[in-house]
């Protein structure tokens, strides 16, 4: 490759709060159009905006989480513009100053860190939503107002795996922290990527292009590396890139052209006369941070520390907080972490792909896979057991102990019970004795056979050699 | 004598001794209003008022405002009521809420029975520029003579014994310039003192809640009902109310009045400065100590532009949402530009148009450092030199205005220090954001002209005090057209 991709990432996050960043209108996700509206949220004529602290407090965590310099005073900037998607006319965000700046997260790919500068962190309003028909477009207002986070990079991204890992990092943390859904495919989560590309050594930036309208973190990379090879085919026959906004394609798997950047929008932004500057106690900043729901890599450290977790199963439980949290329920009623650790990500995950459910929609709860470990652990059940009880509790939502009676396989694993089968079958066996002492191997085998067959199988198997072979000694 | 002639306080002890029944008096300021002639009204409230007027039964003693009927100027969010700022960008528009001053008139009892006639979306201050034509001044029958604005037909409301009492709002004076041509009280309290909320917006860091009544008694009485935080406005502020109505008979020995040389120097109206100085000298004679103050001469003449500057930025950021898209007249288009297009092109007239384009100006990119950020440092450095002088004294008095009531026809020179500072003084309060009131002081040819106090933030009692010892002086207590003319 002769050139160097310079990316940088502008997501925006669309908070889970109770109600909206400006309004009392709740905020709701996928209710019948147009029934979370107030007079606010449709720019009624002397309608006034009024902050949601919930919005502030969550801005604040997710600044933290970023290390970023929280502004003491939060302040609010008009953006001026028409369409009609904007009820106002202008959106309320903030320009001038951000809530969050200077700020920085790391990201592992391929086993090397990389340090990815974030520029700013700031709260604003959603739009409402548009649905274009053929003839005409559908306005939906529940979405105007919902608070949003927009989290700026500096053009510090190289590659599409970069960008894609940065992404995936900032899910992590607003979905641990509670502040929002995360769902790309759902537009709670969006990236727009700015991207252009330079030769090796050179530092004045090329030419850069917007890409809109990316709804995976696959797509991401996906597009990026079109978007590189794109530039650099260009650059290397000779041809300028055009600075434009271009759009993913999900099925072609390439950029398309939605529009050609002339200058940029004059947003005649100032200052929110609406809303006086809020001053920010120390206490406040404090108490949003502290308050925080814990963010994956301290639970990472956990989990590694506290239960011996592998890297590799501690990284896929918090690959999703819902299976986090699935872990830490059940973690808490059974000390076999590392087992749990293996149902989890091995059995559910199955699982969940095989049938595309989430773990919210998984009908075994940790308690009952708690019990079901201990079972294991216990030598109560053998794998095999397990997994059929596992498939029996899925089906059944039974408790694993009952499931296990009524498949009559609870395994015997006392000894003196164990001891009396072996004692039997060999006084019913004096062939076998003959041959185990005339040093056939198989007599072994045999007599475990038996005593399984006797027992329907319900007997530990191992213990049953182990017993079995000093008895045979003794004999 | 009808009991409309009253004064709020005044009626309200009629309606407690149950001489007249609300029903009475909605019934009587309704045939009055409808009867006037001066194109005040937008719409009458006629149901609503009946409704609201015969189920008041039981008079409230404790209560001022119970029963007595009011005017609301039509930037006034109210619900189920056309609400149009007297703009056809708002034609048939019917709002879902009540603004929280209406609503909490409607707490007190009072009754409603008119929306009034405003300069287009509050936009003007010459009571001419509503949809529906000029407003007249009551006291001029020929009507020539223009109330000013642009709370134009609340204006005429109280001063033609219509109701005591109406709503107004007050961007640069809209409420104590008109109330110093139709011979009112007009007040205009602290920014945050009164909630904004449903209020249409102009420039929200200027636009204050105002009010016309004809005493000074009834603008404390009517403080005490609409002030106050409210949760809908995040700018108002959480301080107490006062007993204004109580603090209003203090004396005022020692109180430091000043008066800013330079802007009554500027005032050739022989009538008006000879009036002024016998409220002085009244007021010296009540104990207060009146000083003459400087401010820097070229600094009240920027007082214009930067208003202007200011004003039309925020009028046409607020004013966006009146696209023709969510409420109001609907024009159809092949894309929603022309769709907003049309709209805001039939909507709004040319001299709206200007000052959005003016608005817009001033934020470009490209010169917002020297229009619209300037204009707001200038008013910052307006605002110090103000409140420099309220360091030293208790409140600033000064004519509210170089003379009476224009003509329409009458064209002042718009550049003279006259027109700069004398026509224009009256915008620090709104740069300020402090207490602003107009009373009474004086004639010229039948026509009334006041003089303006102004205090220190949050300071209405003392304000109202000082008022109401001019008030006092001069006599000009429950002034209106029908009394002068008695």
């Amino acid at each position: 490759m002769n050139f160097e991709a310079v990316i940088g990432l502008e997501i925006h996050v669309e908070m889970k709060t109770k109600s909206k960043m400006f309004s009392r209108a709740p905020v709701t996700f996928g209710a019948l159009p147009n029934t979370s509206v107030l007079p606010l949220d449709m720019a009624f004529p002397g309608t006034m905006p009024v902050v949601n602290k919930q919005a502030v407090i969550n801005a604040i965590r997710v600044s933290n989480a970023l290390h970023m310099e929280i502004d003491r005073e939060i302040w609010f900037d008009r953006k001026n513009y028409f369409y009609s998607d904007l009820p106002k006319g202008f959106q309320i965000t903030q320009a001038r100053r951000p809530i969050g700046s200077n700020g920085w997260l790391d990201i592992e790919v391929d086993g090397v860190t990389k340090h990815v500068d974030i520029e700013r962190l700031h709260m604003e309003e959603d739009t409402c939503m548009q649905h274009h028909l053929f003839d005409s477009t559908l306005l939906d207002y529940n979405r105007a107002g919902i608070p949003l986070i927009e989290i700026v990079t500096r053009p510090t991204i190289r590659s599409g795996a970069e960008a894609m890992k940065y992404v995936e990092k900032i899910r992590s943390i607003v979905t641990f922290a509670d502040v929002s859904d995360g769902k790309m495919e759902e537009g709670s989560l969006r990236c727009d990527v700015n991207i252009s590309l330079r030769p090796y050594g050179v530092t004045k930036l090329g030419t850069k292009c917007e890409i809109k309208n990316l709804n995976s973190i696959v797509a991401i990379e996906k597009a990026i590396e079109f978007e590189i090879k794109r530039q650099a085919e260009l650059l290397l026959s000779g041809q300028p890139v055009e600075q434009e906004t271009r759009r993913y394609e999900e099925v072609k798997k390439e950029t398309v052209l939605m529009r050609k950047k002339t200058d940029a929008v004059d947003y005649k932004y100032f200052v929110e006369p609406n809303l006086v500057p809020i001053k920010l106690s120390e206490k406040f900043i404090q108490d949003a941070i502290t308050s925080c729901p814990e963010l994956a890599d301290s639970k990472k450290a956990r989990y590694i520390k506290d239960y011996g977790l592998s890297d590799y199963d501690a990284s896929i439980i918090l690959l999703d907080k819902e299976v986090a949290a699935y872990f830490d329920r059940s973690v808490k009623l059974s000390p076999h972490s590392k087992l749990l650790a293996n149902w989890i990500t091995v059995d559910i995950a199955g699982y969940s792909n095989k049938t595309g459910k989430t773990i919210r929609e998984f009908s075994v709860s940790p308690e009952h896979l708690a019990t079901l470990v201990s079972m294991i652990d216990k030598g109560q059940i053998s794998n095999k057991q397990a997994r059929q009880i596992f498939e029996a509790m899925i089906e059944q939502h039974g408790e694993p102990r009952a499931l296990a009676d009524k498949l009559g396989m609870m395994q015997v694993s006392d000894e003196s019970v164990i001891l009396a089968h072996i004692k039997d079958t060999l006084d019913a066996n004096p062939q076998s004795i003959e041959d185990f002492k005339a040093g056939k191997e198989r007599a072994v085998g045999f007599l475990v056979g038996q005593i399984m067959k006797k027992t329907g199988g319900k007997i530990n198997p191992g213990l049953t050699s182990k017993l079995l072979l000093e008895e045979l000694k003794k004999r | 004598m009808s009991y409309l002639d009253l004064t709020l306080a005044d009626l309200h002890q009629a309606l407690v001794a149950k001489k007249v029944t609300p029903l009475q008096l909605a019934a009587e300021a309704l045939k009055r209003a409808k009867a006037n002639g001066d194109n005040a009204f937008e719409r009458f409230m006629e149901n609503e008022a009946f409704a609201i007027a015969s189920a008041l039964k039981e008079p409230e003693a404790n209560n001022p405002f119970w029963g007595i009927p009011f005017v609301i100027k039509d930037n006034f969010s109210t619900k189920g009521i056309e609400t149009t700022a007297s703009s056809n960008i708002l034609n048939g528009y019917i709002p879902s809420f009540d603004a929280t001053v209406v609503a909490r008139l409607l707490a007190a009892h009072a009754v409603p029975i008119a929306k009034s006639t405003l300069d287009e979306l509050a936009m003007g201050g010459s009571g001419t520029t509503g949809h529906k034509g000029p407003t007249f001044n009551p006291y001029d029958p020929k009507h020539e003579r223009m109330i000013g604005g642009s709370s134009c037909g609340s204006a005429v409301s109280v001063c033609a014994n219509i109701v005591p009492f109406a709503l107004g709002s007050d961007t640069g004076d809209s409420v104590r310039k008109p109330a110093s041509f139709a011979g009112l009280v007009g007040f205009k309290p602290t920014w945050g003192r009164i909630s904004r909320f449903g209020l249409f917006p102009f420039a929200p860091s200027l636009d204050h809640v105002g009010y016309f009544t004809r005493s000074v008694e009834d603008a404390a009485l009517a403080l005490a009902v609409i002030a106050g935080s409210d949760i809908e406005d995040a700018t108002t502020s959480h301080k107490q109310i006062e007993d204004y109505t109580r603090l209003l008979k203090k004396d005022i020995k020692g109180v430091k009045i000043a008066v800013i040389s330079e802007v009554v120097e500027t005032i050739r109206n022989k009538a008006v400065i000879a009036a002024f100085d016998e409220t002085l000298t009244a007021l010296k004679k009540q104990g207060a100590i009146v000083s003459y103050v400087s401010l820097d001469k070229q600094m009240l003449e920027t007082i214009f532009p930067t208003y202007l500057t200011l004003c039309c930025a925020e009028a046409t950021s607020n004013n966006a949402n009146l696209d023709g898209i969510k409420f109001g007249p609907r024009f159809e288009g092949k894309t929603y530009q022309e769709v907003m297009l049309k709209a805001r092109t039939a909507g709004f007239s040319e001299l709206i148009k200007r000052r959005f384009v003016i608005g817009s100006f001033a934020l470009m990119r490209e010169n917002q450092d020297v229009l619209f950020l300037r204009a707001q440092k200038n008013r910052r450095k307006i605002v110090n030199a103000v409140n420099a002088i309220l360091k030293d004294h208790d409140v600033i008095y000064l004519p509210a205005a170089p003379g009476i009531a224009p003509k329409f026809l009458e064209s002042g020179d718009r550049l003279s220090d006259t027109y700069l500072i004398a026509d224009n003084h009256l915008v620090l309060g709104n740069f300020s954001g402090l207490p602003s009131i107009t009373i009474p002081i004086g004639f010229e040819d039948k026509m009334p002209f006041g003089g303006n106090v102004m205090g220190r933030a949050f300071e209405e009692a003392l304000v109202l005090q000082v008022a109401e010892k001019i008030e006092n002086a001069t006599g000009y207590r429950n002034l209106s057209v029908k009394a002068v003319n008695l």
